[in-house]
């Protein structure tokens, strides 16, 4: 028996609302625009969103999670299953889903942006969207795609996009175009970052950066370490992690020559999200009186450099 | 349940029978009151089963109404039909003085006449009943597509909306240019 629940009071409406799971609600969105208007007036949660490429999009409050994925044939259109994580596959273009979800369900976080170029010109559209919108993106990962053709393209995307937590980059990008992060989040990890030069590292403000296969040199990291000595400069920085072939021991740095380390020294300890420590570091003054532990070692696939800034909240040093 | 009489006007009402009283026998004597939908047939319902409807609570507590007053003034719901108004004094007896239980056996099963149950439990402000009702409601579009929730819920589509709201916006233009006559008229 069918019951017109247009002609409900607002009030009423939001009640009835209350009892309907994201899914419906979505449903019901593409039922008409009037419908998806009384939804966003019928009270907001706090919703999250997080999309991966090519086509799954999350929302997500508390403890509560909603995955929406593409589906693949018609008979599959808004099936899903309510077991966790509760799921249901959509008929819609990706784009068409993200931006019905933002504005159903009034989300102006973005938990996640995951990409791997499969669906490229799907997320340039995202993206631009958010920009055009300044929305907050916690966290943007890109993922490993062996085709890459569209990279030269996502940094000046990556530059305008609001990312504040963590920005993570996988594949390896073709050495033929330039790359430049211009803006960084609190946290950054760059897999293959041989594009990533001393111009960049100098002008991070990053809480915590690990760069892996590197092209930065003794004389970039000196640079940057001379520069870190001074008062106000990188004052967030807590962890700097180099994987690269041109740390060697042919020239110093902080006129120390690789492998730079003290035996016996004690073990400087820090977690951010996971634990990050310096066993035997090299203690290191800021002009300011903070220290930082360094320790380069060459042995292994890969030199790396590690360097660790003492924060008295949160580092732990413990003698060996 | 309780059981009630046709045809009372809300000035002389009826004798009404009484609801049935819980086993154990209350202490101090209850009150009752008198209420009418729109049918006009009067429901003697008891102040404690009452309690469940803040409207009619809210009324009753500033009255301070005798048995003789109370009968002789029924309150009136004209807005709400009687068949409605007596699930909802059916619902009210049935859980004087207690909470409702998560899962009610005893709400109303009636579809056909849950969107007037809605309206009419969110007018007298009986709150459990209301939040049951609208999970029903809710309940009827659970795992169905959008075009099984547009005709259960009867939503129009936009071009319906549309269209209708060009017709709306006519029909005000019409009035408004007949008022606008009707005063030319009343000026000459």
């Amino acid at each position: 028996m069918p019951i017109a629940l247009l002609k409900f009071p607002t009030d009423l409406l939001r009640d009835v609302f209350k009892f309907c799971d994201p899914f419906e609600l979505y449903k019901l969105s593409k039922c008409s625009k009037r419908t998806q208007r009384s939804i966003k007036l019928s009270g907001r949660k706090n919703w999250r969103i997080r999309y991966f490429d090519p086509g799954t999009v999350i929302i997500y409050v508390d403890h509560w999670l909603y995955r929406f994925e593409k589906a693949e044939k018609k008979e599959d259109y808004f099936k899903g299953s309510m077991l966790k994580p509760m799921s249901m596959r959509y008929p819609d273009e990706v784009v068409d889903l993200f931006f019905n979800l933002l504005d159903t369900f009034g989300i102006c976080r973005v938990g996640m942006l995951s990409i791997d170029f499969r669906n490229f010109e799907s997320f340039s559209n995202i993206a631009n969207i958010l920009i055009e919108r300044n929305m907050e993106i916690e966290e943007f990962h890109i993922g490993s795609e062996p085709d890459v053709k569209d990279a030269a393209h996502i940094m000046p995307l990556v530059n305008r996009m609001n990312i504040t937590q963590y920005f993570e980059c996988d594949p390896r990008f073709l050495c033929r175009f330039h790359y430049q992060l211009e803006t960084f989040p609190k946290k950054v990890f760059i897999n293959w970052s041989y594009w990533f030069n001393i111009g960049q590292l100098l002008n991070n403000s990053c809480v915590r950066m690990e760069l892996f296969k590197s092209n930065l040199s003794n004389q970039d990291l000196d640079v940057f370490l001379r520069k870190w000595k001074n008062p106000e400069t990188f004052p967030n920085l807590g962890w700097l992690k180099i994987y690269g072939k041109k740390i060697d021991n042919q020239s110093p740095i902080l006129d120390m020559i690789p492998p730079i380390q003290i035996v016996g020294n004690p073990r400087a300890e820090v977690t951010f999200g996971y634990r990050k420590d310096i066993v035997d570091g090299v203690p290191v003054s800021k002009d300011d009186g903070t220290v930082g532990w360094l320790k380069v070692e060459l042995g292994g696939r890969w030199p790396e450099l590690k360097f660790l800034v003492v924060n008295p909240d949160d580092t732990v040093i413990t003698s060996r | 349940m309780s059981s009630t009489e046709q045809g009372t006007s809300s000035a002389a009402p009826a004798e009404p029978t009484t609801a049935p009283e819980s086993a154990a026998a209350p202490e101090v004597p209850e009150s009752f009151y008198y209420v009418h939908g729109k049918d006009k047939v009067v429901h003697k319902v008891s102040a404690g089963a009452l309690q469940h409807s803040a409207l009619i609570h809210g009324m009753i507590s500033n009255l301070g109404y005798t048995e003789e007053q109370a009968k002789a003034n029924p309150f009136p719901f004209e807005n709400i039909d009687g068949d409605i108004l007596q699930m909802v004094v059916d619902w009210c007896n049935q859980h004087k003085g207690k909470p409702t239980p998560p899962e009610d056996t005893n709400l109303p099963k009636q579809k056909e006449k849950l969107f007037d149950l809605v309206l009419a439990v969110n007018y007298l402000e009986i709150k459990e009943l209301l939040t049951y009702c609208c999970k029903q409601v809710a309940m009827m579009v659970k795992g169905k597509s959008p075009e099984e929730i547009r005709e259960i819920w009867m939503i129009p589509t936009d071009a319906e909306d549309e269209a209708a709201e060009k017709e709306a916006k006519k029909r005000a233009g019409k009035e408004a240019a007949g008022e606008t006559a009707a005063a030319a008229g009343d000026a000459k």
